[in-house]
């Protein structure tokens, strides 16, 4: 039986299929923007073609469909979601826009406020009120939700979001409203706070729930759509989603819980990451993956991906726990421009892919990263992308030779200079992301992944005194290996607030248990393989604002109060996070959590490559490196296991180029991927 | 310095952007390890590098308030201990009338060293949740002098070659009202200027000594010239504005803050020696804050993204009078200066240049307003002190369109979380029946100014309770500018059963709070840019629409 992976990005589709012995078939199409599902199931006829089988028999020996998509991502970023209404409490509509009092970029007072995603003549006050104890103030008010759901019916809304204070505390007016919206606005796409996030904190709670159904009527109508064509073409086994928080999810899920497939497409990346670090065996790895416009990392460590659940996508909070990936304003297409003061920027202004840099040809005239690589020499003006297409050097050179004019300096010293800004960007901003998150970048490995990666990710590396850098032969093959590689994930969350030193031990376990019934159900009504559940909790010092995650996994629950377990994982996680416990100070409990890990049957290993015997180059490049030189350049599609290559030296492909800077060495591994030492100062 | 000429512009601008990474660097060590909420969570810190002299050379987005005020301070750290600066020693600063600007705001400073000579101070300034004196958080309304606001670090050395003074410790924590939080968020500042230090070695390391100056002088220089490249584009003159505090606590009342300012060719010269005579409460600058208001006022108007160094302020000359409310001379109280009267520093100096640069120029942001309720939860019997950052007022409106609503200060400018209703309620024995943003109180222009909020909330108490507050701004709103109106002030009342509704000052200490008494809190609307008369149909009908004005011309000119 085959496994299909299927990851549509903006421009193109990639597939791979991958049969009983590992053996991997790729396909890659152009994306069909306006329905991808059609761009898949052309993927999908291209993979039977090199298969040479009929597409409805690979359908029918295949026994699994992992899809990352980017349609809620792009409704968001594109503004083109629902038409949605929003019923809040009565004198309360104005906490999505009100954003906390939080404003970005500090010093920029001409700017006007950003829309909200819902207006606030389409926010509409409900009569009730529950207290923080979960008591009823004010019952709801019947004839005031028929005025509210009225002028969302004049309004023609596509969607409504209800989102009460309290109701994580109990679900009962917003269910109430849910039933009358079912039947004042059928076919409306309702969402509700206590079932999407059910966690305090108003403003994250109503943020994540207008994104929700903001994407969710796309994101379900393609969603629908995509399991019925292929269901017509002859497919019968599950369709899975890849969701933000790096794990898959069913079809019907992920299109209720729309919110959580916003960063379905890096999720891909992360998921091929974690799968590199257990093929090479080792646990701490800051994936690096280069675009045009921008640079997407995040951190592995021992082996996993972080969760963060302060997420922005597109301007929108939401808080649903998502890959904690992190993107850096600067890719290929980022453009070099020099400020009044005469100091040389590099991006966050990018050409993208359209116009492109000036060496595309495509109407573009700026100094891009990708225009300082090709006068550099580390790019092949005839065989970028395997002479795929064709680069203009000549253009390059006059879009440098503009940006040298204001420097005052030659064209080759604005290139050179072009190169050092964006890679000096990169490593600080990898080092913020770093610091931020406790961890000391020096004791990771890079993985490049992108095209662009390769001519910057070993200067990356030096700069943050980096030593190993490991370069995949074909990323968009580890994105696909590693989605089907990842388990079944779905999480339930409940605020139980107090400090924790006056709970109900007893009520705390109670609440676990049915979480984690809650989360078991969910998972068993598609998934009937082997399981584990995870539990944990949110919890943070009295005067603190913001929680930490902590894990539950050794907990003994047969303890008849748990809680001094807890408290002590707390403390002990808050020391390892921040360097400090405050042990006399109250622990607050503030969300208890369950995760019903659906565990899918491993993949067979990718096969390795034979020994092909001592690496030849297959030419020679002049490039820049302080000065002019020769160095050699080998086709990273003919090394060999085993083997060496030294610095400095160009390994290139149809995917990507590597620059080996002198002194580096790559090691090939057996799978045919450069494993680079950098030499850096000892960590001390 | 003619030794700029040899470093070439690439390593210029490598070293620039590795300067501003530093800074930043520093404030993300801060956060994760210091402990108030006040710090981790509101961020009322900044980082900064300045030279042995005390120019500023790089500084991190964090307060805008504090942009232009490490200069003072570095440089009475280096007066006090020169000759006597060692590797491993650490000092400290919060008085000021020695070069800092209120007494919550304590800094700390590492010297870093080429060789043996100190040559840079790596600095962390940290608002304090408490610094001693006689109430709680430092807002004392009451203070008539500045040793009722808490207590004077003259320059101290607190580590001695790498070795704590335990004494000099001892003594700073037992004066303060929470001594762990106090030293742990004191051990998180200093470890955050070792980060600048040890990265600015490694700098130093990677492009050498003389390099690093001569390229730290050219970014410098570059600053300076982007600042006067804008300055360079408004009209040359003579221009006079002025900001006015609606008092002082203790019988002061309408004090101006007065600026003329003369702006010719690229430079400027901000005269506030016409402000008034310096005051009894706590809305008086020290000096460092003025100069730091304004700093912030030019940054507001130049390109936000120009870096914030010596070279920025540069083509700035400031004349002040000491004795002034801008500058009160030593013993005043000035714990409120960071907010008011920083703030109508700022206002004075805008609305002078805003003929001058009118697309630049912004009307008012709201002004600060806190009420702090001490007093018992009966639900637990404990004692709870709850601090207002809800009701944020308005921001101000620009060229490039309507100011935001319920965004907060001119001094912060949306820097400042609010907590969740919804924690506050478990919390605190508090009931919030509405918070939504007030409609016609954004001053009315070409442009609009953003809604401030309305906040009704009951204290659910079983004993009284107390009430402080510290703010500005009930009787003169933040300012339209360019025939822009001014916003609605704030309006803060109390209600209890069997009394008259009571208006709540900004600077009161100890207002008695019954059991079910409930406040009505409306904040100030941002003003407005330009005349109304050019506001378009389609915004009026949208505001109308969104419920941010009441109805076509419901309000009249002026509030």
């Amino acid at each position: 039986m085959y496994r299909i992976g299927i990851d549509v990005g903006g421009t193109f589709t990639d597939l791979v299929a991958v049969d009983p012995t590992g053996r991997a078939t790729l396909a890659k199409t152009a994306s069909t923007p306006r329905d991808p599902s059609e761009g898949v199931l052309d993927g999908l006829a291209r993979l039977a073609d090199t298969l040479r089988l009929p597409l409805s028999q690979l359908l029918a020996e295949t026994e699994r469909i992992v899809h990352g998509t980017t349609v809620a991502t792009n409704a968001l970023l594109e503004q083109k979601g629902a038409k949605v209404g929003l019923l809040t409490t009565e004198g309360h509509r104005d906490v999505l826009e009100m954003r906390e009092g939080l404003k970005d970029d500090r010093y920029n007072l001409r700017v006007p406020p950003p829309e909200p995603l819902v207006p606030r003549q389409r926010r509409l006050g409900v009569r009730e009120r529950l207290r923080a104890d979960g008591r009823v103030e004010t019952p709801l008010d019947e004839a005031s939700l028929r005025n509210a759901i009225a002028a969302l019916k004049r309004a023609e809304v596509e969607a409504v979001a209800v989102c009460y204070l309290h109701a994580y505390r109990d679900p009962r007016h917003e269910r109430a409203t849910a039933e009358m919206l079912a039947r004042e606005l059928p076919g409306a796409y309702v969402s509700l706070s206590s079932d999407v996030f059910p966690q305090i904190k108003e403003f994250e709670r109503v943020s994540t729930l207008v994104v929700n159904a903001y994407v969710g009527p796309a994101l379900s109508r393609y969603l629908h759509r995509l399991a019925g064509r292929l269901a017509e073409a002859g497919y019968r086994g599950p369709v899975l989603i890849i969701q933000s928080h790096g794990g898959v999810a069913p079809v019907a899920e992920a299109a209720r819980l729309a919110a959580g497939g916003c960063l379905s497409g890096p999720a891909g990346g992360v998921a091929g990451s974690r799968y590199a670090a257990k093929l090479l065996g080792t646990g701490n790895l800051i994936p690096f993956d280069m675009g045009g416009t921008s640079t997407d990392i995040c951190l592995i460590v021992e082996g996993e991906a972080s969760l963060a659940v302060d997420r922005k996508v597109g301007g929108h909070r939401v808080a649903l726990n998502s890959l904690d990936i992190v993107s850096l304003g600067a890719g290929g297409g980022s453009i070099g421009r020099v400020d009044a003061g005469g100091i040389l920027h590099v991006g966050p202004e990018s050409a993208g892919a359209d116009p492109g840099p000036a060496c595309y040809r495509k109407g573009g005239t700026a100094p891009t990263v990708t225009d300082a690589n090709l006068v550099l020499g580390y790019l092949d003006a005839r065989h970028f992308l395997g002479g795929r297409s064709l680069l203009d050097t000549a253009a390059a050179e006059a879009a440098l030779d503009r940006l040298a004019a204001t420097l005052g300096v030659t064209r080759i010293s604005a290139a050179e200079g072009v190169h050092r800004v964006v890679n000096t960007n990169m490593a600080e901003g990898i080092r913020v992301v770093s610091v931020r998150r406790g961890v000391d970048p020096r004791r990771f490995a890079l993985l490049s992944f992108g095209g662009a990666a390769g001519l910057h990710v070993t200067d990356v590396a030096r700069q943050l005194d980096l030593g190993r850098v490991i370069v995949p032969r074909v990323a968009a093959v580890l994105s696909a290996w590693g989605m089907l590689a990842t388990d079944l994930r779905f999480e339930v969350a409940r605020t139980h607030i107090g400090d924790a030193g006056r709970l109900d031990g007893a009520a705390t376990k109670r609440l676990f248990e049915e979480l984690e019934a809650d989360a078991v159900a969910r998972l068993r009504a598609s998934f009937d393989g082997p399981l584990r559940v995870l539990r944990s909790v949110d919890m943070r010092y009295g005067e603190q604002i913001f929680e930490i995650n902590v894990a539950l996994d050794d907990v003994d629950w047969s303890a008849a109060d748990p809680l001094p377990q807890i408290v002590e994982r707390f403390h002990r996680r808050h020391e390892e996070l921040y360097t400090y416990a405050m042990r006399d100070q109250e622990a607050v409990l503030v969300n208890a959590r369950a995760v019903a890990v659906g565990v899918l049957p491993d993949l067979p290993q990718e096969p390795t490559l034979e020994d092909r015997g001592r690496i030849a180059p297959v030419g020679e490049r002049r490039i820049y490196l302080g000065d002019w030189q020769s160095v050699p350049v080998y086709d990273f599609d003919r090394v060999s296991p085993g083997h060496a290559i030294a610095g400095p030296a160009i390994v290139e492909s149809a995917m990507t180029t590597v620059l080996l800077r002198p002194h580096d060495k790559a090691r090939i591994t057996p799978h045919g991927w450069l494993d680079i030492a950098v030499p850096v100062r000892a960590v001390d | 310095m003619a030794r700029n000429s040899f470093v070439d512009p690439i390593t210029v601008s490598v070293i620039q952007h590795r300067l501003l990474a530093i800074v930043e660097e520093m404030g993300e060590a801060m956060l994760r390890t210091s402990y108030s909420q006040i710090l981790n969570s509101s961020r009322d810190f900044s980082t900064g590098i300045c030279d042995l002299d005390g120019r500023l050379i790089a500084q991190a987005e964090h307060v805008p308030i504090h942009v232009g005020a490490l200069p003072w301070a570095a440089r009475s750290v280096r007066d006090f201990f020169k000759g006597d600066i060692h590797p491993g020693d650490v000092f400290l600063l919060n008085d000021p009338y020695n070069g800092g600007n209120h007494l919550p705001d304590l800094t700390a400073f590492v010297p870093v060293f080429d060789g043996a000579k100190p040559v840079y101070w790596s600095i962390n300034r940290a608002h304090q949740s408490d610094i001693g004196g006689a109430t709680h958080g430092a807002y004392n309304a009451g203070a008539t002098e500045i040793w009722q606001e808490g207590i004077r670090i003259t320059p101290l050395r607190l580590y001695e070659k790498g070795a704590l003074r335990r004494d000099v410790m001892e003594m700073i924590a037992t004066n303060v009202r929470h001594p762990r939080d106090f030293r742990g968020d004191l051990a998180a500042m200093i470890g955050s200027a070792r980060v600048g230090e040890r990265r600015l070695l490694a700098l130093a390391g990677e492009f050498g000594w003389e390099t690093t100056y001569a390229a730290i002088e050219a970014v410098l220089d570059s600053a300076e010239r982007q600042t006067r490249a804008v300055i360079a584009q408004w009209k040359d003159g003579v221009y006079k504005g002025q900001g006015i505090l609606d008092d002082d606590g203790h019988g002061y009342k309408d004090i101006a803050i007065r600026a003329t300012v003369t702006k010719r060719g690229s430079e400027l010269t901000i005269d506030l020696s016409d402000s008034h005579e310096q005051v009894i409460g706590f809305v008086n600058s020290s000096y460092p804050n003025m100069r730091s208001a304004v700093a912030v006022a030019l940054a507001y108007l130049i390109d936000p993204h120009t870096p914030k160094n010596d070279g920025t302020f540069r083509p700035v000359e400031v004349i002040a009078k000491e004795g002034t409310v801008v500058w009160a001379r030593p013993g005043a109280p000035v714990t409120l200066c960071t907010n008011h009267c920083a703030q109508e520093i700022i206002e004075a100096i805008i609305t002078a240049l805003a003929p001058a640069c009118p697309d630049r120029a912004m009307a008012g942001w709201g002004r600060r307003f806190r009420i702090a309720i001490q007093g018992k939860d009966p639900r637990t019997n404990r004692v709870f002190i709850w601090h207002m950052f809800q009701a944020r007022p308005g921001g101000g409106a620009s060229s490039a369109g309507d100011g935001w609503p319920g965004i907060g200060e001119w001094q912060a400018a949306g820097g400042i979380k609010f907590g969740s209703l919804e924690v506050t309620e478990v919390r605190f024995p508090l009931f919030f029946r509405r918070h939504e943003f007030r409609p016609d109180s954004g001053g009315e222009g070409r442009f609009r100014g953003g809604p401030g909020c309305e906040l009704e909330f009951a204290v659910e108490i079983a004993e009284p309770a107390l009430g402080n507050t510290a703010g500005d701004g009930v009787r003169h709103g933040a300012c339209g500018i360019l025939g822009g109106s001014d916003g609605l002030p704030h309006r803060y009342t109390l209600h209890s059963e069997g009394r008259p509704p009571r208006e709540i000052k900004t600077k009161e200490v100890g207002i008695p709070i019954r059991s079910g008494d409930v406040f009505m809190v409306e904040s100030g609307g941002g003003g407005g840019w330009g005349d109304p008369k050019l506001r378009s149909a389609e915004a009026h009908a949208r505001d109308v629409e969104l419920g941010f004005v009441s109805a076509p011309s419901a309000r009249k000119a002026g509030g």
